[in-house]
């Protein structure tokens, strides 16, 4: 199965292209002073062309539902939304917070991703892994914070907790983090996902196909 | 976000035609709120690029003035162009199809606006315009002598916010001194005040220019009285008036596909990075 992944969660625009389960391709991009608006369709065309993908060959679109930047999101699900409609393929909404903790999950502990929210918030979860899987269980409701409060979770976690996600460095700037306990562990390394959204969608799609 | 779907499958079951049969799509990418713009254009530039059509992005005022052509195919340019809505009050000089020139617009409220904030804040309910034109078919139109604003300069702006003021003024100074307020004439003189301020600019802005041709849209345009009184001015100045139906004269999509109709047959059509713009 070949699928376009398209994630406008954040400032960065990441489009993917998975086949059969496998990433083909990913890109991620950001440019100051340039929409996703404007790049979205010229970047999709070159990812197309480098990886030898025909439009017409997709057989699904996933895209990132957020939380995240409204505007973004929007770009990403209105282009979703018509790219399907036109190839008459099927679309999958991803959340983007476990789209973050799906590509950190090798990392040994508790994973609690962030996408910076406004008015100095920020949308986050805590996820654990299946004992003997790589599957993951959501912990806690999807909730948006500021640092204060997500703070005061952190500490009560005796585990090793890995935080990661959009917005981290300013997190990181305006407190004194390295003054955490030992087991509060930031990331700040952006590692692109969108080729984990459109695992996901594939995964969506196939189950809905199987209904 | 939840309807553009369902809306253009809607539309292309009821105008029966299939997606493939489409040969290009126009969008609007301005003016107006950029979220919703944002959706729209996305949407049309990913339809346009699945199926390799062109994209042609489309300015919302230049729909209402080509909603006209949907009705009159032969309307003459160069043509002035009053746009009246909720959102807009331009005068526009259109010297050929796709070459247009902003000779004046509103300073504050747009006149739809005005209609809407005066029928809100006499409590009249909402859209301001239908209301307040069907109340002030039993009043009379010369009871109060409101202003016509900027209507002694030369210049082809328009400003609504004084207007308001006067009949926000007018009211209250009649319940003060208790007496009774005639809501059906007060709408009569607001309504003939916009209009003749409204007929007053247009016709100056023709006789400036010497243009024989007027073409008027947007919500207000559907105001039967501007129409009646509009379409006798052009009769004795001999200028022809042209009007859209009324269910063309409020925001449509229609007049967006006109649009894109005469910008592609000029061979004009966007590129993908097309973006928005707010105001």
């Amino acid at each position: 199965m070949k699928i376009l992944g398209i994630d406008t969660t954040t400032d960065v625009l990441n489009l993917a292209i998975t086949i059969n389960g496998v990433m083909s391709f990913d890109f991620m991009m950001k440019r100051e002073g340039i929409t996703h608006s404007a790049i979205m369709i010229p970047t999709l065309k070159n990812i197309l062309r480098i990886t030898e993908v025909r439009l017409n060959e997709l057989e699904g679109i996933a895209v990132s539902i957020g939380p995240g930047s409204f505007t973004g999101l929007r770009i990403g699900l209105a282009t979703a939304k018509g790219l399907a409609f036109s190839l008459s393929i099927p679309i999958a909404g991803v959340n983007a917070l476990e789209s973050y903790a799906l590509r950190w999950k090798e990392l040994p502990g508790i994973l609690c991703p962030i996408i910076k929210a406004r008015k100095g918030e920020y949308y986050f979860t805590f996820y654990k892994k299946r004992k003997n899987s790589d599957n993951l269980i959501r912990i806690e409701d999807y909730q948006c914070m500021d640092w204060f409060g997500i703070k005061e979770k952190l500490f009560k976690l005796d585990k090793s907790v890995f935080i990661f996600g959009y917005g981290l460095t300013e997190i990181i700037e305006n407190n004194e983090t390295n003054q955490y306990p030992n087991n509060i562990n930031f990331i700040v390394r952006t590692k692109s996902r969108c080729y984990i959204i459109a695992l996901i969608g594939e995964k969506k799609i196939l189950k809905k196909k199987e209904k | 976000m939840k309807y553009i779907l369902v809306t253009c499958k809607e539309a292309l079951e009821k105008a029966g035609v299939i997606l493939e049969d489409i040969d290009a799509i126009a969008v609007v990418n301005g003016p107006g709120l950029k979220g919703s713009l944002l959706v729209g254009l996305s949407f049309a530039k990913a339809i346009a690029f699945a199926l390799n059509k062109p994209l042609i992005g489309v300015n919302h005022i230049e729909g209402h003035i080509y909603a006209n052509f949907l009705d009159n195919k032969k309307i003459e340019t160069p043509f002035i162009s009053l746009i009246v809505s909720g959102g807009h009050t331009s005068l526009i000089l259109v010297e050929e199809i796709g070459q247009h020139k902003v000779l004046g617009k509103t300073r504050d409220d747009a006149a739809g606006e005005v209609f809407d904030k005066i029928a809100k804040y006499l409590d009249l309910g909402y859209p301001g315009g239908p209301i307040i034109e069907k109340i002030a078919l039993n009043g009379k139109k010369d009871a109060i002598i409101f202003p016509r604003p900027l209507t002694k300069t030369s210049n082809l702006d328009f400003s609504f916010s004084g207007l308001k003021t006067a009949v926000i003024y007018f009211v209250r100074e009649k319940i003060k001194t208790k007496e009774k307020l005639q809501i059906e004439n007060i709408c009569a003189s607001f309504q003939q005040a916009v209009i003749d301020t409204l007929i007053h600019k247009t016709l100056s802005a023709a006789n400036k220019y010497n243009i024989k041709n007027i073409v008027i849209g947007g919500g207000v345009a559907a105001n039967e009285c501007l129409r009646k009184t509009m379409l006798e001015t052009g009769k004795l100045n001999n200028i022809m008036v042209y009007f859209p139906s009324k269910e063309l004269c409020t925001d449509n999509a229609a007049m967006i596909g006109v649009v894109g109709y005469y910008k592609l047959s000029k061979g004009f059509s966007d590129s993908f990075d097309l973006d928005v713009f707010t105001g």
